[in-house]
């Protein structure tokens, strides 16, 4: 018994206490907080029930910031998905000038999601490079990339797309890497085409790989903060291009608003948890069909 | 027909990794440019390179880069040391352990891999500041360690599976305590699933931003990836200097990217395959 304590408290103890203490308690004391009027600058923090949630499902502001996301989220989710295959099927070959190219699409992967967000505003700002092409091949009113609400969230999505991309590419590399040849050449004995080949053998035998990926991009462009807080800082104008996590940070970690922004950390909480399981469930069962 | 295609295979692959790529390539050469040819010839090459940008943020008289850069090191290593010892200890721990709680406890852990920062980080600093950790580099290390225990479990518990009890069993027989047959024999079997690990949590933390952002605050000073940030008000006409700053923030993880690539590529993969 003495014993069977100690490998608990050697092994298991010290990473379950962290994980409690700096995870699991702070998920519960967001919910709880969400039920409250906490406020940075006020003495004393009320029990409200259900009142921070009324406000903002009655918030115009609160659906704005929930729309920007699902849009950032489903361009995220797709873009680099697709191209990210495509590429992956077009840098599919063992030569030193391939490996070289797959570097170069990852490089970004790498990089903070800060100095992406300096990189592409050296693109994108109004005198920025990207406008200087544009003006010297005849564009008399060159677009305002970052400060034009009908293109602004348009931007953000695009440049993670840029970020994640290579990401995509490595991962499809690898399940591309894995499906045997011999199916290859015996659909070709066959007599079957190209796309023939990718619908029959290799969309199937990649599943693992879209299911890696469409997760991977799920979770990092439903939690979008830094390129919103570089780039555009939510505007132009008001929460244009706020996401949900932009908006409970600047409420409540930034803010005062600590149980206002609960009560919205909390519904960002409950999308995640319902995205996350719909999701897996989809693509696990395509996994397991095969 | 096939052949064809496969002549124009180099040259489409060629044409858009260097589209893709422009955006670095202006920024690299930015830094390398004084501030009014950034402006009047942003494509072209640094005919004089310049090193005047680097020397700037290298040389500040507040020395904010080099402090920084202490920070990222300190918070870098430290986490990612601390992290892989205990989720790989923890991953062996519910895998092999036959009590009843340790599957759930497996599926509570995996459901932290979900949850974005922003939805725990106000109750976090919370319990940092009762702890008066708030404002320090070891406040930083415990939030980054409990954040992502979770990935470094999940990496390593895949593997655990790969060690043969009949070892284990062996060794233990022979009276070894658990803790000499974990260090001895597990962990030394483990080392793939450590190195990628180590790799990913090494950029990420690196890169992180938030965390530092807030629970370091500006009295404990920045890490360099937070200095770029707040470069960007600072240096909002001096775009070389920016580039200088956000270059020299990232070129240890890209030196560290250039020499580990094959391991790095092995690390992400190793889960995507199975």
């Amino acid at each position: 018994m003495l014993r069977r304590v100690r490998e608990f408290s050697g092994f298991a103890l010290p990473g379950l206490f962290l994980y409690g203490v700096l995870v699991l308690v702070p998920i519960v004391w967001t919910v709880v907080l969400g039920f409250t009027d906490r406020n940075r600058f006020a003495a004393e923090t009320n029990w409200v029930g259900l009142q921070q949630f009324q406000r903002l499902l009655e918030d115009d502001q609160f659906w704005l910031v929930l729309k920007n996301t699902f849009v950032v989220t489903a361009i995220v989710v797709v873009v680099p998905n697709v191209v990210g295959l495509a590429l992956a099927l077009l840098l599919n070959r063992e030569t030193r000038l391939y490996r070289l190219l797959r570097a170069v699409f990852f490089t970004p992967v790498i990089l903070s999601g800060i100095v992406v967000s300096v990189i592409w505003q050296s693109v994108l700002r109004p005198d920025g490079v990207l406008n200087a092409v544009l003006v010297d091949a005849g564009v008399t009113d060159a677009p305002r990339w970052l400060s034009d609400p009908g293109i602004a969230l348009f931007s953000i999505s695009g440049i993670l797309c840029w970020q994640l991309l290579g990401f995509c590419v490595v991962v499809y590399l690898a399940g591309l890497n894995a499906v045997p040849q011999e199916l290859y050449e015996a659909a070709i004995v066959d007599g079957a085409g190209w796309w023939r080949r990718f619908g029959s053998i290799t969309w199937p035998m990649i599943a693992s790989s879209v299911t890696i990926n469409t997760v991977m991009l799920l979770i990092s462009g439903f939690k979008v903060y830094e390129h919103i807080l570089v780039l555009t800082n939510g505007g132009p104008g008001r929460n244009t291009t706020a996401s949900i996590a932009f908006d409970v940070i600047e409420k409540g970690v930034r803010g005062d608003r600590i149980g206002f922004a609960a009560a919205e950390a909390t519904i960002m909480l409950g999308i995640i948890v319902l995205l996350s399981a719909v999701v897996l469930r989809l693509l696990q069962r395509r996994e397991v069909n095969l | 027909m096939r052949s064809r295609l496969e002549v124009l295979r180099p040259i489409a692959a060629i044409a858009l990794a260097a589209v893709f790529f422009f955006p670095i390539y202006i920024v690299v050469m930015g830094m390398l440019k004084p501030a009014d040819k950034i402006q009047s010839s942003p494509l072209g090459l640094p005919l004089q390179p310049t090193g005047e940008n680097l020397g700037a943020v290298l040389g500040r008289s507040d020395g904010l880069f080099w402090s920084a850069l202490l920070n990222s090191v300190q918070i870098t290593v430290l986490s990612v040391v601390l992290l892989t010892l205990l989720s790989a200890m923890l991953a062996h721990y519910l895998v092999r352990s036959h009590a009843l709680w340790t599957k759930p406890a497996m599926l509570v852990l995996l459901a932290g891999l979900m949850i974005p920062p922003a939805v725990i980080l106000q109750p976090v600093t919370q319990v940092l500041g009762a702890a008066g950790l708030m404002n320090s580099v070891v406040g930083v290390v415990a939030s980054n360690v409990a954040y992502y225990l979770p990935f470094g479990v999940f990496v390593f518990s895949g593997f655990v599976g790969t060690v043969p009890v009949e070892i284990e069993e062996a060794a233990s027989i022979d009276g070894a305590s658990r803790f000499r047959l974990f260090w001895q024999v597990v962990f030394p079997i483990m080392r793939p699933a450590a190195a990628s690990v180590m790799i990913f949590l090494g950029v990420w933390v690196w890169n992180d931003f938030l965390t530092p952002l807030i629970i370091l605050g500006p009295e404990a000073g920045t890490t360099v990836t937070v200095g770029v940030y707040r470069s960007v008000g600072e240096y909002s006409t001096n775009f070389g200097t920016l580039y200088a700053f956000s270059f020299l923030a990232s070129l240890p993880v890209l030196l560290f990217f250039v020499a580990l690539q094959k391991q790095f590529v092995a690390g992400l993969t190793a889960g995507s395959v199975k």
